[in-house]
């Protein structure tokens, strides 16, 4: 088992409910992510949300993200641009743009190509124009979308749009990228250049955090250290709002950053399969 | 022959040399009919001959003049009413502006006639009449075919851009501006029609300044048939050319613009 530590807290949503007209559609979420620091290297997190279809994992994203207010509560973030006082970092609410995002329709620029889309994501980057291209066009032959470059996303299949709208988030966003559904579409191929990318976005800041939805439980077991289960509390109630129902820390479990899968993490896939099916 | 049949069963695609048989059939079916119904002495429409002499008779009034005078002054009210349209359609995104370009939308319903009674109090120049008679109107029509392209646009476009960090300006920089120029003429072309049509109304109400619209006229006072009809083949082909010049410009200039 991994000894870490935790730090200061990193994402802390607070009772967080969204409704559409009168019908509410996720009601109580609530949860706490710290930074977690493992001695003699940089960790960042990953963070899984699972959940049957319907039960408001899309919902909750667009308010972790700040695209969309939610009707209570809040979603509190470090400000690091003020100082710490008492050893604490003040909090903000988040922002549009303070979260990048992936949606689950791969949505691009329809008047960009791929390649003026990246360059675009980096627009805010002080690099040199030369650097940018060099930056950018390493992706693209790691991602295996070099010779597209020059497509526009209505000449694109719809894993390479799904690619391309990571890189332009990989190339923008700050520390916090939420995806939704970033495995669904990709090719074998694909997926391990998907969690290969995680893997880098972790090495590379400590604060670094990916929040992803998935439907494939076994990914997510290997990739999160922290997984949340998004359901009805009352199954059969129809008109139940969905809730976090389960959390499972797998780095208290001891399952975090294991380098291969073991029978404990397949056990804890079969935990997480009966939790769904009855949320 | 089973190619033929197929041309009749819903949803089949078309060769190309298919489509080319089907439309000169059609073509040759029209020319036949117009024959035969302008054959004997009491007949509704011309004879193509008549057309055809309607039409030297038109050229050698001046069509041409005519016709560079009509195309002058659609080119003026589109230039002058797109200006207009755009400004007020791309600043419909802000609530305090909102209010505007609905109601210019909705007004498109006042009849012609009392806003030309107006403009008449204020405008004495005949060119300038039409000139502005038109922008009121195209203005009317353009803003409702903008709004409804901006309106149309995906939540998810916008919320993109504003994932990647876009001001809401630049969100409406973007999506709502850069990303559907293309869709700009297009609404354009879709509403030149009408705008077509309102060009030759306008000139024959005001003859003073010439144009496609006074041909016409003239030729009714006559009850020239050969030249009318010639006349309406005239407009409908410059309006085609019109058309078909607009949409070859929105598919060469965007690549991505792959609707109709
Ligand atoms: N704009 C909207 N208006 C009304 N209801 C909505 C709207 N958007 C989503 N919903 C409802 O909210 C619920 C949650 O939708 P959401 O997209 O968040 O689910 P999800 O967990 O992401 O599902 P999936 O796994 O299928 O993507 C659904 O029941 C959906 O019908
Ligand atoms: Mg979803």
């Amino acid at each position: 088992m991994t000894t870490y530590e935790r730090r200061d807290t990193i994402l802390h949503v607070e009772n967080i409910s969204v409704s559409y007209g009168n019908k509410t559609i996720i009601r109580n979420v609530n949860f706490e992510e710290k930074d977690t620091a493992v001695p003699g290297k940089v960790q960042g997190q990953v963070i899984a949300f699972l959940g049957r279809s319907g039960r408001g994992k899309s919902t909750l994203f667009r308010v972790l993200t700040g695209l969309e207010k939610p009707a209570t509560g809040k979603v509190l973030i470090p400000d690091y641009s003020r100082q710490p006082a008492n050893g604490q970092q003040p909090a903000k609410v988040v922002e549009e743009g303070d979260v990048g995002f992936v949606d689950q329709k791969y949505t691009l620029f329809r008047h960009k190509t791929l390649y003026q889309s990246l360059l675009f994501a980096l627009r805010k980057s002080m690099s040199s124009t030369a650097e940018k291209h060099g930056r950018i066009m390493q992706y693209l032959s790691d991602w295996g979308l070099e010779k597209i470059k020059d497509q526009y996303p209505n000449e694109m299949s719809g894993g390479q749009r799904q690619r391309t709208a990571i890189l332009e988030q990989l190339l923008s966003s700050g520390n916090y990228m939420v995806l939704d559904e970033p495995f669904s579409g990709l090719d074998v191929g694909n997926i391990e250049n998907v969690k290969a990318a995680f893997e880098l976005i972790n090495r590379s800041h400590e604060l670094n955090t990916i929040i992803f939805s998935t439907h494939d439980i076994e990914l997510a077991v290997q990739l999160a250290d922290s997984i949340y289960i998004l359901g009805h509390k009352n199954c059969a109630g129809s008109d139940d709002a969905g809730t976090i129902v389960h959390h499972y820390d797998l780095k208290a479990l001891g399952l975090a950053w294991h380098p291969n899968f073991t029978p404990q993490h397949l056990e804890l896939v079969q935990n997480i399969r009966s939790s769904l099916l009855a949320s | 022959m089973t190619s033929i049949r197929k041309w009749f069963r819903p949803f089949e695609p078309a060769t190309k040399s298919g489509n080319v048989i089907v439309f000169s059939a059609w073509l040759i079916i029209v020319v036949i009919y117009w024959i035969i119904s302008s054959l004997g002495t009491k007949h509704l429409f011309p004879t193509p001959a008549q057309v055809c002499e309607g039409f030297i008779s038109l050229f050698n009034e001046g069509l041409i003049v005519h016709l560079a005078s009509s195309l002058s002054l659609c080119l003026q009210a589109t230039f002058f009413s797109l200006l207009i349209s755009l400004v007020i359609a791309y600043l419909s995104p802000l609530p305090a502006l909102r209010p505007l370009s609905v109601a210019m939308s909705k007004v498109r319903y006042l009849p012609l006639t009392g806003i030309t009674f107006y403009l008449a109090m204020i405008v004495s120049n005949a060119r300038q009449m039409q000139v502005s008679v038109l922008v009121i109107f195209m203005s009317l029509y353009f803003i409702t075919s903008l709004l409804a392209v901006i309106n149309d646009i995906p939540k998810e476009e916008i919320d993109h851009a504003r994932s990647l960090k876009c001001s809401r300006w630049e969100v409406l920089w973007e999506v709502v501006i850069k990303s559907r120029i293309d869709y700009v003429i297009d609404v354009l072309r879709q509403n030149l029609s009408i705008t077509w049509m309102m060009l030759v109304t306008v000139e024959s109400i005001l003859v003073a300044a010439g144009g496609l619209g006074v041909l016409i006229k003239n030729s009714d006072k006559f009850m020239n048939h050969g030249r009318i009809v010639a006349l309406q083949l005239v407009i409908l082909a410059v309006g085609l050319l019109l058309d078909s010049a607009l949409n070859i410009t929105r598919k060469g200039l965007f690549r991505y613009s792959k609707f109709n």
